[in-house]
């Protein structure tokens, strides 16, 4: 999901989140023009589109052939014991790639908004360049990088400090989905960067480093005590995107024939579409699970952050 | 004598504070130097995951399809090859089209609707939605194709329903949910969410006051919107029907779980050359990754642009 919003006007500190702006946007007794009508009843009719499907899933889920209301049907799904192998495999990985977001994202766009405002275009930049490559083309890349003939080529391992070879090497040793997590980074990079900065910028990172460093707090101590807490909401928002982008994603994980629950539920539905059903409305749920967890970033408090261009979504089309 | 040995002393003195002076600023500025590189430093971890997970793909895929997948020397094969099948370019074409016809349709109805929830009184009520709009946006790739496929496909609940009560047989008129304009009402369900949340902000910026000038000075509201709301909203519109677009042209996983290759799309096409069971032909599946990429970064170039027009009546 995407939310793109407005810098903040003049010396207001604080950028509104996009349900803030919202109530902001509400004409008074001008908004109950015809136009206005129109667009709810768009909005309806938008509304239907969506919930129709989900309602008509469910029927069709629990209605495997002998009439509605077959709990069966469910626990068909959950006693297969590879939904919920692969459905661990899936949380493993997007635990790790949560992790490796919030760990790599949040003291970079702290430093960067402390110390080096010089280097926000490039930060800017690569967090905007995974909309140029989709998954599947980052696979591709990745696929010759670490597995193909780039993997032993010179140039590749000069440009990379040596690390690629470092790598493949490793990958091939190891058992680990490594390359696979950190494309899963990649992916997560836009949603999850903006979050961050977005709540870095609503609150006055200098002051509040001065502060902790004019009581005798390190840098480290500064970003784990201080900024951390003030920003939480946006690391939040942060992980459960990521973490939702990586329960969801399929082209990389079948890419690099990684066992997760989406290929599992794809290999399911080809087979057995009631079934199938059952499982997208359990994705569902996890989805509406993880936006919940975000619903208080957004809600109470109005200072919570969203910029233009805020992107709020995940890649897991 | 005197006056000219303490003017003298004074020079000096003058002289070698000047000296210290300079001294001190130079070495301020040496140690500036050193802690603004130690800063990046501390930017190291993130750039060398970047370039070796964002950027080096991206050079590689390149220089891939100027060899052929790395098999070959530098030419032009690959390309010819993309170009010498009529399929590759049909797979452009209908991916294109699809994204095209797919932001268009979520751009302009998104936008209404998205007018329509701003304008929705009763504030939980429009938490509630905004909530569900992010919860539809997200909910896409293999659980949105079936969920389609038990709505709308041959024994979907929906065709069923308007088979038995309107004796209306869809698939008999000639749609079909794993064709082009079934693959179109698959899209438009994510599409049409992301609209509205990118959209709500971006109206949001509309000031009150504007509307009331207007007014005020006798527009009606159709003028209103026509002189006022519409050229100050246009830039963040036409930025959020390019980013559907480029949405819907990387997508892969609700194309490939609906239609399991039976539809012509570039990404399926990559997926079938450089995932498939028979052969491997990475040059072919560089070339057309470049291609892609070439048409996204038009997409996000005006993206950026439009976003930049869109924040100049944003207080700046």
């Amino acid at each position: 999901m995407l939310s793109l919003s407005r810098r903040q006007r003049g010396h207001v500190p604080a950028a509104q989140s996009a349900e803030a702006s919202a109530k902001k946007a509400k004409p008074g007794r001008l908004g109950r023009q015809g136009g206005a009508l129109g667009a709810r009843l768009v909005l309806l009719l938008v509304l239907l589109y969506l919930l129709i499907p989900l309602g008509a899933t469910l029927i069709f889920g629990l209605s495997s052939g002998r009439g509605w209301g077959d709990l069966s049907a469910l626990g068909a799904v959950f006693s297969d014991p590879d939904c919920g192998q692969t459905l661990l495999t899936s949380l493993g990985l997007a635990l790790a790639t949560t992790l490796l977001v919030v760990l790599l994202l949040t003291p970079t766009a702290y430093q960067v908004r402390l110390r080096l405002p010089q280097a926000r275009p490039v930060l800017e930049s690569l967090a905007l360049l995974p909309f140029a490559v989709p998954p599947i083309v980052l696979g591709t890349g990745l696929l010759q990088e670490y597995s193909g003939a780039a993997a032993s080529s010179p140039l590749v391992a000069l440009l990379s400090l040596g690390l690629v070879p470092l790598l493949s090497k490793l990958v091939t040793t190891l058992d680990i989905p490594l390359v696979l997590i950190c494309a899963y980074g990649v992916i997560a990079l836009p949603f999850a960067y903006r979050a961050i900065d977005n709540s870095l910028r609503a609150i006055d990172v200098k002051v509040l480093t001065e502060a902790a460093a004019s009581l005798g707090a390190g840098w480290w101590r500064t970003l784990l005590q201080v900024i951390l807490p003030n920003i939480w909401p946006g690391v939040l928002t942060a992980s459960l995107l990521t973490f939702s982008t990586v329960m969801g994603e399929l082209t990389l994980a079948s890419l690099f024939n990684s066992y997760t629950f989406p290929i599992y539920l794809d290999m399911t539905g080809q087979n057995d579409p009631h079934r199938a059903a059952l499982l997208a409305i359990l994705s569902f749920l996890v989805t509406l699970l993880c936006v919940l967890g975000m619903v208080p970033v957004a809600g109470p408090r109005p200072e919570r952050a969203s910029l233009p261009g805020q992107i709020e979504g995940a890649g897991l089309r | 004598m005197a006056t000219q040995a303490l003017s003298d002393q004074q020079e000096r003195l003058t002289m070698r504070a000047t000296a210290a002076a300079g001294g001190q600023s130079g070495n301020r500025h040496h140690s500036g130097r050193l802690a603004s590189l130690l800063t990046w430093v501390t930017l190291l971890p993130f750039l060398l995951f970047c370039l070796l997970f964002e950027i080096l793909p991206v050079l590689i895929t390149i220089e891939g399809s100027f060899t052929n997948g790395g098999s070959s020397g530098l030419s032009l094969a690959s390309y010819q090859r993309l170009l010498a099948q009529a399929s590759n370019l049909r797979a452009f074409q209908n991916s294109i089209a699809l994204s095209l016809v797919t932001a268009l349709i979520g751009g302009l109805v998104g936008a209404i609707a998205a007018y329509g929830l701003a304008n929705v009184r009763l504030s939980w009520l429009r938490k509630l939605l905004i909530s569900f709009c992010s919860i539809a946006a997200n909910f896409a790739g293999v659980p949105l194709a079936f969920a389609f496929v038990a709505t709308l496909g041959v024994t979907g609940f929906v065709t069923v329903a308007l088979r038995t009560w309107l004796h209306l047989d869809l698939y008999s008129l000639g749609f079909s949910i794993y064709q082009f304009w079934g693959l179109v009402l698959v899209y438009i369900y994510f599409q049409l969410p992301l609209m509205i949340l990118v959209t709500l902000p971006a109206l949001a910026g509309l000031r009150p006051e504007w509307r009331e000038a207007a007014i005020n000075l006798g527009a009606s509201p159709a003028q209103y919107w026509q002189r006022v709301a519409l050229p100050i909203l246009w830039p963040s519109l036409v930025a959020g029907t390019m980013l559907l677009f480029a949405n819907a042209f990387g997508a892969f996983a609700t194309a490939y779980a609906l239609a399991q290759g039976n539809i012509n799309l570039v990404p399926i096409l990559i997926d079938f050359l450089i995932n498939g069971n028979v052969t491997v032909d990475f040059g072919l599946g560089d070339a057309l990754a470049v291609g892609m990429i070439v048409v996204l970064l038009v997409a996000v170039a005006i993206y950026t642009a439009m976003l930049r027009r869109a924040s100049r009546w944003q207080g700046h």
